[in-house]
């Protein structure tokens, strides 16, 4: 149905996005916002898009006759990793075999491919409106060539009991007190420089989450390690271990630039486990 | 680079809290002020107090770290930062005993079936409710006593494009304050202009209305977010769901001039998606106004009616996600309203099916 010509630039996925996709025809001028002028189109979203170091945005619209419409927007987040990292901001709905990884939720469709983030809005239910939402995307993702890899971080978790579809990545402070509220002041020091990876496990010995910082070099890290004991788990034993109020474990450890953190655990040998596994993936990829 | 100033330093310097009371002298430590401004105390002394961290810490005299383990052990972790949870760490400085007066006037007529807004109910509306605020015999008396004639009255407005404010809500608004005298070239509405707008600029009054809403780093888009334009860099609020959005209303250009809040509640959004943050599948025709001289108090009765309307809609307890503590905070930290319930005397207008509250 649609040109599979390799396109990785918006002029090209311009030229080769249908105009016409089962009766919605687009509307207006397609549009190309940058990392500055973003906020004039989404407003204060646009905050999370720059967190992960967007490049530019191309927006299309497509509409029926009476006007009801659906919005494409093309994120280029320059590397796969952001695009990666955006994708997993929301993780609410049902997958889909599109891209690299898709979700598709009541009038939202969105998936990753490469370096790009898709989504796709409908603005107002309509009959043939989740088809198009569909249809459109896939026209999309064969219009980029390539896949891309995910974030390196993410190898260092362990994979027994991993809910992979709750792995979120990120870079910033305000995104992980958005997924997980650990404090109002930013005690791990995360920035743009650092990569971070949040998780959920479940197995026989409980659930747990599981949080996991990449500095830029080691002093960072132990700056974080020890602001996050001094300011978080100050009761913590030799080993970086407490018993919060509400009955969870949590720990800290690290190894190198890396800092592990479990938030909460059911138990403590969760708990251990987890940290000697991500310790001991750390130590053989050193 | 980091100037530092010690107490002794800034005691020839008029340094008070909001009652007056001099709190430079106070403060134990030493402030750490980024950047030099020995050619301009008073920029100076308007870096420490909203610029800098150590501003936090006079403005709430105890602000420590605040972290998830403070709402284990107070048992609200679950309703993290929400509006009724909020550990106090600062000073209130809502007297106790007061409350906040705010109206909530609902009327089905005010949209037709096709959701088209009806000006002349929501004109009934608006003046139903001031009469009711200001306890009032007609709606006129009511404009005269919060405004004068040589005022110069901005209307902090809200263009954005899925939901604005409506333009018939301004009209009417405008209207009002001509028929008390303000002049016309003396009233403006604007939103994102405001800092470059000379009846801003100049104004010595304020009105502020807005339509509810989900907001990504917010949790709800509230009157006391809708004066995030008053800042060149509002980022610079987005820290911890933006909680120091009240802070906006300490700026030397708006501090102590807002006279009115109306909070559209015609036809709310309360869920987000996508981003965009908007899906109309996620607003309802609510069809009403909410007022208040309390900006905070406007803001979590509207935060109460999203919440309940989220709850019934997915059919569970379904926190607006971030928490829009920033309303709790703006009461306690820096003293702007009333955000518990009982602080509120709420008077409910109109319409009552489906009132959610």
């Amino acid at each position: 149905m649609f040109s599979s010509a390799f396109a990785a630039t918006f002029e090209s996925f311009g030229e080769a996005l249908p105009e016409k996709v089962m009766g919605w025809t687009k509307t207006g001028e397609d549009q190309v916002y940058d990392n500055r002028t973003i906020f004039e189109y989404i407003n204060g979203a646009a905050e999370v898009y720059r967190a992960y170091g967007m490049k530019g945005c191309f927006s299309r619209r497509y509409a029926l006759p009476e006007g009801t419409g659906i919005i494409l927007d093309i994120f280029d987040m320059g590397s796969s990793q952001e695009a990666f990292g955006v994708f997993t901001h929301d993780l609410d709905g049902d997958p889909l075999d599109l891209g690299q990884d898709a979700l598709y939720r009541a009038g939202w469709l969105r998936f990753w491919k490469d370096r790009f983030f898709i989504s796709i809005t409908i603005e107002q239910e309509a009959q043939t409106a989740d088809q198009v939402a569909r249809e459109l995307g896939k026209a999309v993702s064969s219009l980029i060539a390539s896949d891309g890899r995910r974030p390196q971080i993410l190898s260092c978790l362990p994979s027994e009991g991993l809910e992979s579809a709750s792995i979120r990545f990120f870079h910033d402070s305000n995104l992980l007190n958005t997924h997980y509220y650990l404090s109002d002041e930013n005690i791990l020091h995360l920035n743009s420089r650092t990569d971070a990876a949040l998780a959920s496990y479940t197995d026989s010995r409980g659930s747990a989450q599981v949080l996991l910082v990449q500095y830029p070099d080691g002093e960072k890290a132990s700056l974080a390690h020890k602001d996050f004991l001094n300011y978080y788990l100050p009761d913590a034993d030799a080993r970086g271990f407490a018993l919060l109020e509400n009955k969870k474990w949590s720990a800290v450890s690290l190894n190198g630039e890396l800092l592990a953190v479990v938030l909460e655990a059911d138990t403590r040998p969760l708990a251990e486990w987890l940290l000697n596994e991500i310790m001991e993936t750390a130590s053989k990829s050193r | 680079m980091y100037l530092k100033i010690s107490p002794p330093a800034l005691a020839g310097v008029e340094m008070t809290d909001k009652r007056g009371k001099r709190i430079a002298t106070q403060y134990p430590g030493e402030i750490k002020l980024k950047g030099f401004h020995k050619s301009s105390p008073l920029r100076a002394l308007w870096d420490i107090l909203f610029n800098s961290s150590a501003g936090v810490h006079l403005m709430t005299r105890v602000k420590r770290v605040l972290t998830r383990r403070d709402f284990l052990r107070t048992g609200t972790c679950a309703a993290v930062g929400g509006l009724i949870a909020l550990p106090l760490l600062g000073s209130t400085r809502v007297k106790a005993g007061e409350q906040s007066r705010v109206v909530l006037v609902r009327n089905k007529e005010v949209l037709d079936n096709g959701g088209t807004l009806r000006p002349e109910i929501l004109e009934e509306m608006l003046d139903q409710a001031m009469c009711t605020l200001l306890e009032v015999p007609d709606a006129l008396s009511g404009w005269r006593r919060l405004f004068k004639p040589d005022d110069v009255v901005g209307v902090k407005s809200n263009v954005w494009y899925h939901l604005p404010t409506p333009g018939e809500l301004e009209t009417a608004i405008q209207k009002r304050l001509v028929a008390v005298g303000v002049k016309g070239k003396n009233i403006s509405v604007d939103d994102r202009g405001v800092l470059r707008n000379p009846v801003f600029q100049n104004a010595t009054a304020l009105i502020n209305t807005r339509p509810m809403r989900t907001h990504h780093w917010s949790g709800l888009g509230t009157l006391l977010k809708n004066y995030i334009m008053f800042t060149p860099r509002p980022s610079k609020y987005h820290g911890n769901a933006c909680e120091s959005l009240g802070a906006l209303w300490q700026l030397p250009h708006v501090v102590g001039r807002t006279r009115l809040n109306i909070l559209v509640m015609l036809t709310p959004h309360f869920h987000g998606v996508g981003p965009h943050s908007f899906s109309a599948r996620y607003v309802w025709p609510y069809s009403g106004l909410i007022i208040s001289i309390d900006p905070v108090a406007a803001d979590a009765t509207g935060a109460r009616i999203i919440q309940a309307k989220r709850n019934l809609f997915f059919g569970k307890e379904s926190p607006i996600s971030p928490p829009p503590h920033h309303i709790a905070v703006a009461g306690s930290r820096y003293g702007l309203g009333h955000s518990l319930p009982d602080r509120i005397e709420l008077i409910k207008l109109g319409w009552k099916e489906n009132l959610l509250i």
